[in-house]
């Protein structure tokens, strides 16, 4: 409902950067070409290693531990924490002109040994993929981890055989609470010229996330997945809360930024700029944003009935306790079909 | 937004018009931005200095004509019609639209009376012809019209102008939205922090019920094996015994 608020926020927070308050970005690259990806991709890459991580992480004495993980394999003698292992595969896509969209990503086994991706493997799949996806192309391939390597090099020289300009998606898997940006990166790899010597360097590139209904329902689907054995009623009422809970933390942020804008405005710190102003007083006039009777008794009414059931409910359940309970009494104080004049117990 | 968006060359153009305009040539200029179709924002036109020149000299309605389109209503133009130079159509359409933008300013429901009160439009037809046409076609206004009840409902109405005092009050507004937040994360977080100790509760409650249980189980097993008796009632113990435990 509040759409305004996007484009209002973007355009403050633009005017606010200003004096170079943007963090630093590595060289960009100049190929001229506009990455979109999908968020199944990032779904994809994170559910392969989070799966790796977790197969390696159990004691070494499990035969399945060693045989799945990638790299770091642990010895069984010393279980230490471990350097998260790599995880590597390919992502496909199409090419139209300048654009390059990458839909669909697969996994790849690598070869510690030589420094270079199952060929085999990637070939087979590729011919699967082809089968059901004739247009999608092998774009780059992905790997996990806080930063590119030199080692990646190799890899990405390998697949320029199949693309000559691959692309090298990394996905960074430490979780850091404060930092606002996906953890993906996109690097292209370009030839610079450095001390005199023509070399391939990555450099990176900006993306955007684009996705189509179908996917981003199947994907909100996915990440809203809860504990599986469902928990109790509490950790039920706690995901859902703290869904709710940063949220509305977001838009408090946010109308946080604008207030402290107009407050600079009203002072005489910012020149005023109307159009913004004119922007805001748009959105304010949409508070309170439902306030009609009908919503009121709508509300009320839903809001009864959950009461009103969830107290059907207890009394549901206070009454077969109860019948359960006499049930116990009854055949634990029988007194008709024992004999003799005293009850079972002392 | 897009009202914003597709306004600002606009205003840029009209604002390098009437800054290499001076006095009474800056009528026309007015008078295009205020019959102008796509324009609704005239504070910058307002801050150009040459047009504010023109305050106390003889050209000052075109000034006051300015303010009234960036501030008022049709109605209150009526009222000081006497003083300001005559409007063609366009200009009366346009004053009328923005009428619509104040009156979506204070409620979001407008009912067809006082539409057509303040617009001076005597019937439905011709009120809701206005209204999809002139105002939800451009995209200054969206909303529904509800002919059964006779309102329209505002969904979004672009903004106009900023009067001097009116940033105050929106300062005021964004304060008490953000508190309002606060208070809500804050309790919130306290519901999380009473599901979570409710459950602590429910569950030491069980675990103690269960011990409770067992330590019965364990005093009755005791008695049993110190108590001997006769057959039948034995019988009678074993069975009330296994139903217990059950």
């Amino acid at each position: 409902m509040l759409k305004p608020f996007p484009s209002i926020f973007r355009q403050i927070t633009e005017a606010a950067k200003g004096l170079g308050l943007e963090e630093n970005m590595a060289s960009s690259s100049s190929s001229g070409l506009t990455f979109k990806l999908h968020p199944l991709v990032i779904v994809n890459i994170s559910d392969h290693y989070t799966r790796i991580k977790s197969q390696s992480l159990p004691p070494p004495s499990t035969p399945h531990a060693a045989s799945a993980s990638n790299g770091a394999t642990s010895d069984s003698s010393s279980p230490p924490p471990q350097p998260p292992p790599r995880v590597f595969g390919c992502v496909i896509g199409v090419q139209r002109g300048r654009t390059v969209e990458i839909f669909n990503s697969f996994e790849l086994l690598y070869d510690p040994s030589t420094h270079s991706l199952d060929r085999a493997f990637l070939e087979k799949k590729q011919e699967l993929y082809k089968k059901v996806f004739p247009n999608f192309y092998i774009l780059g391939w992905y790997s996990t981890g806080s930063d590119a390597q030199e080692s990646d090099m190799q890899i990405h020289r390998d697949l320029m055989d199949i693309n000559e300009s691959p692309l090298y998606v990394l996905l960074n898997p430490s979780i850091n609470p404060a930092q606002k940006d996906l953890p993906v990166t996109i690097y292209e790899s370009e030839l610079h010229v450095i001390d005199g010597i023509p070399q391939l360097i990555f450099v990176q590139s900006s993306y955007t996330i684009e996705t189509v209904e179908a996917e981003r329902i199947s994907i909100d689907h996915v990440a809203h997945l809860k504990p599986s054995d469902g928990g109790s009623a509490a950790t039920q009422l706690a995901a859902h809360l703290t869904g709710i809970h940063s949220a509305i933390k977001m838009l408090n942020s946010r109308i946080r930024v604008l207030h402290h804008y107009l407050l600079a405005m009203q002072k005489g710190d910012i020149p005023c700029e109307n159009s913004l102003l004119r922007e805001v007083s748009s959105l304010l006039r949409r508070l309170p944003a439902i306030e009609s009777e009908k919503f009121q008794d709508d509300f009320l009414m839903e809001y009864n009935d959950t009461l009103l059931i969830s107290y059907l409910a207890m009394f549901t359940n206070c009454s077969s306790t109860m019948n359960e309970l006499v049930d116990k009494f009854n055949t634990a104080y029988d007194r008709h079909s024992r004999r003799g004049g005293r009850s079972a117990f002392i | 937004m897009d009202t914003e968006q597709k306004q600002a060359e606009y205003i840029d153009y009209f604002v390098m018009k009437a800054s290499n305009f001076n006095g009474s040539a800056l009528a026309d200029v007015v008078a295009e931005a205020t019959s102008h179709p796509s324009l609704f924002a005239f504070s910058e036109i307002l801050s150009v200095p040459n047009v504010l020149e023109l305050e106390g000299t003889s050209n000052a309605i075109l000034l006051d004509l300015l303010r009234m389109f960036a501030h008022g209503t049709w109605s209150e133009y009526k009222c000081i019609a006497s003083r300001l130079p005559p409007l063609v159509p366009d200009q009366i359409l346009k004053l009328k639209k923005l009428t619509v933008l104040t009156l979506a300013e204070t409620n979001k429901v407008l009912p067809y009376d006082a539409l057509m009160k303040e617009l001076d439009i005597s019937n439905v037809r011709e009120l809701e012809d206005f209204l999809i046409n002139d105002c939800m076609c451009l995209g200054i206004v969206r909303g529904k019209l509800d002919q059964l009840q006779r309102c329209f409902e505002v969904h979004f109405a672009a903004g106009r102008d900023l009067r001097p005092g009116q940033l105050g009050s929106m300062i005021q507004t964004l304060a008490n939205w953000l508190s309002i937040s606060d208070n809500l994360l804050i309790s919130i977080r306290e519901k999380l922090k009473w599901a979570d100790t409710m459950s602590e509760v429910d569950r030491k409650h069980r675990k103690d019920v269960e011990e409770r249980v067992e330590d019965v189980k364990k005093t009755l097993s005791h008695k049993l094996r110190t108590v001997s008796r006769p057959t039948c009632s034995t019988e009678g113990t074993k069975r009330s015994f296994l139903n217990t435990v059950e």
